[in-house]
């Protein structure tokens, strides 16, 4: 019984496949994500949807995420492009979202309106633009999407986007059972096989499909697996290996030099096209490889692949750099010869020269940044701008490049490569995006709000015209924002007359954040939320930051009107989106924000956490400034759990950056908190009180409310009148709780502090809540009613017990003031139960006259004067 | 499968001997007590029906040790149940039913082997009836 294998069987998946059917044919699903580990059947799986798909009519795709081709943008789709790459305008941008049209246009042309099945296999390797790309085409119903994700890889979020919208179904890929891998064994071999050989392989793969094949094919070529009589049997024992990889090598390294050439040109430049691939080897080499698996062939489409990306994997790591090198430079040449330029093989042409350490067309390459640009993949942007020669390149490539380094945190290099480029020709609109970029690099790389003031004062003598110019008044009003003048800034921002998308999209990235620091938050929300759509509207273009900045901004806004809850949501949804695309500023200011919020609820621990995030992220990508904030709220956060000398040492740490502006009167927090833990008030209070004062003088009204109040809480200063006139000017809720608080501190009105702790907890801002609540019990004790000092103090406790091992003065003040003693609670408890004191006595081992006693203790201090009321006394207290 | 299973599966089904027709009965009884949709899609007087299933599983049951005399009984008839709607999910309904009639009739020496065999035996014939269904039927019919 000779097996002839042309397709290897695919068992225990046909729900599956139904699955995909109904999905492919409700009309409603945009696609299906395929979740495994490796081996498991992801890609056969995929490609079996894609085949049925086909044998129905249904024209098909398939596209490959790799590292080998993750380089260039829109490289592994290269097939779905139907003409070149996009046109660039006259600010040096490429038209990506024109690009995507066209690409679905012409695909639906192509295919008379009928849907492609398209199988992105891998597809967390590939690049943002070639996702964002599937991602329209997918959304729009041109193409049906069959995405392959290996378990631990990130899914992108085109995959959980689609999912979450329910336009995407979901299929969890496991093991075979052992009964599925007998019938696998059955099939693949054409007959029965002897138990122990079955064992064998089960005890190996433990129903790994990707393993069983791999090892069935190993077994079959060494001659270890052999039929006698119509049924199988081991000869020798299997490969001992337990690793599929070392399998996979074992399998290559015993191919023929004929066959392993073929295996290595397509590891690095497949798919490659089956009559090409029969005349370089021509003595039946690839009909071995068909036969032992290692290869797929599509007669439809005359493309040959190897079997599993594993395959490929190994066969690149193996291969001596220069071998690679060679065939990379030869198929390069190859595909040049027969392609135009910019055309759709031009990118796998510069990805082969890329990688091979060539030269590629530099046009290309500043083709392909531009991509990048768009899916804000800055590593790749200055990968390719690096690759072309420094005398070729031109201002939009200084500007690309310029941009990714201040990106990736290389400030010097930014500097360099911007003020290069401001010496080349360049259009208005590029020179434009030169010096904001420039001044950007200098403010927040740098560190250096005077030199970016005055890189913006020097560029209107080459900007001029009036809409360009107004975008340079707007930066103005942004160095001056984030170099910790939000009152200054408002005024420029005032001079802003044009009211044009770009302009209110610049305008609303610096007014959102000084509207909210000065206290207008609702109005900031509001020019935040739609500074974010209008951005999304424009489109993405260089040298305004990444629309997920306005997200940042609502996220402060929100914090800043004491919407907690709100804030907290929206930062980790966008600290999701900023993770996926990688970008390091992003990510930094969502972790700063979150750790803030945490703040101000009061979690402490949480706010620990997000803020040494913010800090390592700022550290590891050189932001100074950003650094310098997430080290304070870490200061802060340390030192409000109590722990002094890490909150020192994270101010020690601080100490040695830059200053940096923005919020800076917030920066004091830290150091007033760190004395606290410290037990040097007067320190603190020093700290606030020069903090608040900046505050004033800068206009940040709502961080003067803060530092205020805690003036307020640390020094029990009365701060009460000049937080009641902030709390006037700003429409924040969070600004007039602390005006409430603080008034109430100053009446001694227990009521009142009720109320304020009923405030900050219908905020989340449950650490002032608990602070009021303990207010509340000290008025209510030295007014001598004790039952509603315990029920507040009580209030108080469950409060904190929110804040995750906050202590705090007004806390310690509250934790001494526990009414009852460990023994009289004991007591209190069996009697409110309606236990008798002789009882208690028995129960207890006491003598029935200190029960007594206690009980007439505990009457006092709760201020009750029978059992019924005693009950309800600890009820409302426990 | 094994050889040893293969003989077991075999020599358990001869030696039901007269009482096929017993498995058949219970299996549609099994069947319908665990999915009662289904019943509707048989016709009422089931014998005609039971006769069938009884030669098709013994055909089925002697075919076995040669798989390319199976792949041509299975197949067509996976074609044949794709045609009347019959989808993977049904295989494992029907299956828990095969193995529970013929365990009532062949009572307590339908025990740990010989159920395993059966099971595996079921598998196999479901996978490749599940393979003839998909080439014979196109995608959304």
């Amino acid at each position: 019984m000779a097996i002839t294998l042309q397709r290897w069987p695919i068992v225990g998946r046909r729900s599956e496949l139904e699955i995909f059917e109904r999905a492919l044919c409700s009309g409603e699903q945009a696609g299906l994500v395929i979740y495994g580990r490796a081996g498991v059947g992801k890609t056969r799986l995929a490609d079996e949807c894609r085949e049925w798909a086909a044998a129905g009519g249904h024209p098909t795709e398939r596209v490959a995420g790799s590292l080998a081709i993750s380089a260039l943008p829109l490289g592994a789709v290269a097939g779905l492009l139907a003409g070149g790459l996009g046109r660039a305008g006259p600010d040096g941008q490429v038209d990506t979202l024109g690009l995507f049209e066209e690409t679905r246009q012409a695909l639906r042309e192509r295919h008379q309106g009928r849907r492609v099945v398209t199988v992105a296999d891998d597809v967390s390797e590939l690049d943002p633009a070639s996702l964002a790309l599937l991602g329209h085409l997918a959304a729009q119903g041109t193409i049906f999407l069959i995405a392959t994700v290996r378990t631990g890889e990130p899914v992108p979020d085109l995959v959980t986007g689609l999912w979450r919208d329910g336009r995407m179904e979901r299929i969890d890929l496991g093991d075979l059972s052992r009964t599925q891998l007998d019938t696998l064994l059955h099939l693949a071999l054409g007959g029965p096989i002897e138990a122990g050989a079955g064992r064998e392989f089960w005890d190996i793969t433990a129903g790994n499909p990707l393993y069983v094949r791999e090892l069935v094919l190993g077994a079959l070529e060494s001659g270890a697996l052999v039929e006698r009589s119509g049924v199988w049997h081991l000869e020798d024992r299997l490969s001992g290996t337990n690793r599929l990889l070392d399998l996979v090598e074992q399998r290559i390294g015993g191919l023929s030099a004929g066959e392993r050439s073929v295996v290595e040109l397509l590891a690095l430049c497949q798919p490659l096209e089956l009559s090409y691939l029969e005349a370089a080897a021509p003595s039946g080499e690839l009909e071995s490889l068909e036969r032992a698996g290692l290869v797929t062939i599509a007669f439809a489409d005359g493309e040959v692949r190897l079997a599993h990306p594993l395959h490929g994997e190994v066969v690149r790591g193996a291969m001596p750099k220069l071998r690679a090198r060679r065939i990379l430079l030869a198929e390069a040449d190859r595909l040049e010869a027969v392609n135009e330029a910019l055309g759709p093989a031009s990118l796998r042409i510069a990805v082969w020269r890329l990688d091979a350490g060539g030269r590629p067309d530099p046009a290309v390459l500043v083709r392909g940044a531009q991509l990048a640009r768009h899916a804000h993949d800055f590593r790749v942007v200055r990968r390719l701008i690096e690759a072309v020669p420094g005398g070729e390149r031109d201002a939009v490539a200084a500007l690309l490049l310029g941009e990714a380094l201040y990106e990736l945190g290389d400030f010097d290099g930014s500097e360099r490569v911007l003020a290069a480029g401001q010496e080349l020709p360049a259009s208005e609109q590029v020179a434009l995006r030169l010096a904001v970029t420039r001044a950007k690099n200098a403010n927040w790389g740098l560190c250096e709000p005077q030199q970016a003031l005055a890189i913006n004062a020097r560029a209107r003598t080459v900007v001029t015209s009036p809409a360009f110019t107004e975008e340079l008044v707007a930066d103005e009003a942004s160095i001056l924002m984030f170099s910790g003048h939000p009152g200054q800034s408002l005024t420029v921002l005032e001079r802003i007359a044009g009211d044009d998308l770009r302009t209110r999209v610049v305008r609303a990235i610096v007014a959102a954040v000084a509207l909210a620091a000065t206290g207008h938050t609702a109005e900031a929300v509001g020019v935040a939320e739609t500074g974010y759509a209008e951005h999304v509207a424009l489109g993405d273009e260089l040298a305004i930051a990444h629309p997920a900045t306005h997200v940042v901004n609502q996220v402060f806004a929100l914090a800043e009107a004491g919407r907690l809850a709100e804030a907290e949501q929206l930062a980790r949804a966008g600290a999701e989106i900023v993770a996926t695309y990688r970008i390091p500023i992003a990510q930094i200011w969502f972790a700063a924000n979150l750790g803030r919020v945490a703040t101000l609820q009061g979690r402490m621990a949480t706010a620990r956490r997000y803020f040494a995030e913010a800090a390592g992220l700022a550290q590891a990508n050189h932001f100074a400034g950003p650094r310098r904030m997430a080290l304070t709220g870490l200061a802060l956060a340390h030192a409000m759990l109590g722990d002094a000398s890490a909150a020192a040492a994270a101010l020690a740490e601080r100490a040695a950056l830059p200053e940096f502006g923005f919020l800076s009167p917030e920066q004091r927090l830290a150091d007033a908190w760190t004395a606290v833990a410290s037990r040097q008030p007067m320190e603190a209070k020093r700290y606030l009180s020069d903090g608040a004062a900046e505050a004033a003088a800068t206009m940040h009204r709502v961080a003067e409310s803060w530092l205020l109040h805690d003036l307020m809480r640390v020094g029990r200063q009365d701060t009460s009148a000049r937080l009641g006139e902030l709390a006037a000017v700003c429409d924040s809720p969070l600004v007039a709780a602390r005006a409430r608080h603080a008034a109430a501190v100053a009446a001694r009105n227990a009521d009142e502090l009720g109320a304020a702790a009923d405030g900050f907890e219908a905020m989340g801002a449950m650490l002032l809540a608990a602070e009021a609540a303990a207010g509340a019990a000290d008025v209510f004790q030295r007014a001598g009613e004790q039952r509603a000092a315990t029920a507040a103090l009580r209030r108080s406790q469950e409060l904190a017990a929110a804040c995750e091992g906050a202590t705090t003065p007004a806390l310690f003040y509250a934790a001494a003031h526990e009414p009852l003693s460990r023994r009289e609670r004991e007591i209190a408890m069996l009697a409110a139960e309606g236990m008798a004191s002789k009882d208690i006595a028995e129960r207890l081992y006491l003598s029935v006259r200190t029960v007594d006693n206690h009980l007439q203790r505990v009457y006092t201090k709760l201020g009750v004067t029978n059992r019924a009321d005693l009950a309800k006394a600890l009820g409302s207290s426990s | 499968m094994t050889p040893e299973q293969i003989t077991l599966v075999q020599l358990s089904f001869a030696g039901l001997g007269p009482r096929v027709p017993d498995v058949t009965a219970r299996f549609y009884q099994e069947l319908f007590e665990r999915a009662p949709e289904l019943r509707p899609l048989f016709p009422t007087d089931m014998a005609e029906l039971q006769v069938q299933f009884a030669t098709k599983l013994t055909e089925i049951v002697h075919s076995i040790p040669r798989l390319d005399m199976l792949l041509s009984h299975t197949r067509a008839l996976g074609a044949r149940h794709a045609a009347y709607g019959v989808r993977a999910a049904d295989y494992d309904t029907v299956g828990g039913a095969l193995l529970d009639a013929l365990a009532a009739v062949i009572g307590d020496s339908f025990d740990g082997p010989i159920r395993e065999a059966w099971a595996i035996a079921y598998n196999l014939v479901a996978e490749t009836m599940l393979e003839g269904a998909a080439s014979a039927r196109p995608i959304g019919s």
